[in-house]
């Protein structure tokens, strides 16, 4: 994977934290990743990204209490529950930062993003495909740590 | 003064009806993507229209060209993550009034509407 590709969703990340959220996440160490899944219950949030000359997924994981936090803030009230609200507001996280990231690689035609999946749970992995080199990027944020993971492959 | 918010996602519905209001605008409809807009304008008359573009069943370009055909004259914001050049041609091509990417904040969206359709009485 073009590590070029990286930096238009951190910023993406950024963006939509700072505008949506009111909040500033810290980028930490960027690292090699086997893909989402590793037995921790998450919130994980997907979406993918196709175009003529590059394919991927992006994806965001939260711990559900950060989840409940991110929520809550975008509906501007108190979340309990990770309930369909919680499921809305972080799909659409993960769409804004995709959004945003598309519209920073200048790919013409533009790139086109799939409609966003949320997965609730553990024990799980995302394949896509089996070749795909995963980078992962973990956040730090006053709502709670996250992590990004993302593949884009030059077709 | 009365919108029609048109997102799939109940979220940006949500922050979209609370701009509004900040812009003067109490009414609004919701639907969750463009057949039920088209629908909604066919038997409702608004104001303005606030279009989200990356939809299930019926894509905002899409409706907005079906509003269009139809003879709906309607001021239309695009309010989207489709943030390329092109996209906004193709919007305003298509009819779009006005372009609000996401993110926003409801500042900014409140503003674009105040500017296209004016403040209520």
């Amino acid at each position: 994977m073009d590590v070029r590709y990286i930096n238009p969703f951190v910023e993406g990340v950024g963006s939509v934290f700072h505008t949506m959220l009111g909040l500033e996440p810290k980028r930490c160490k960027i690292e090699l990743g086997t893909g989402p899944g590793n037995g921790e219950a998450l919130v994980t949030s997907l979406i993918g990204i196709s175009g003529q000359h590059v394919q991927g997924v992006v994806v965001l994981r939260f711990p559900p209490a950060t989840a409940l936090e991110l929520a809550g803030r975008m509906l501007g009230t108190k979340l309990a529950e990770l309930n369909e609200e919680v499921v809305d507001a972080i799909s659409e996280i993960v769409n804004m930062v995709a959004g945003s990231a598309k519209a920073k690689l200048q790919s013409d035609p533009p790139l086109e993003l799939g409609l966003p999946t949320v997965v609730q749970g553990r024990d799980y992995r995302v394949r896509y495909p089996s070749k795909s080199v995963w980078i992962e990027v973990p956040f730090e944020s006053q709502a709670g740590n996250f992590s990004m993971e993302l593949t884009l492959e030059t077709k | 003064m009365k919108a029609l918010v048109v997102d799939d996602s109940m979220t940006i519905r949500r922050i979209v009806v609370k701009a509004l209001s900040m812009a003067g605008i109490a009414e609004a409809r919701e639907a969750e993507d463009g057949v039920q807009a088209v629908e909604a304008a066919k038997g409702d008359q608004f104001d303005v229209i606030l279009l989200d573009w990356n939809m299930p069943k019926m894509s905002g370009i899409d409706t907005l060209r079906a509003l269009r055909q139809a003879g709906n004259r309607t001021p239309v914001i695009m309010v989207t993550t489709e943030a390329e050049k092109a996209r906004v041609i193709e919007a305003i091509k298509s009819g779009a009034n006005d372009y609000l990417i996401k993110p926003f904040s409801p500042d900014q969206l409140a503003a674009k509407v105040k500017n296209l359709v004016g403040a209520p009485a």
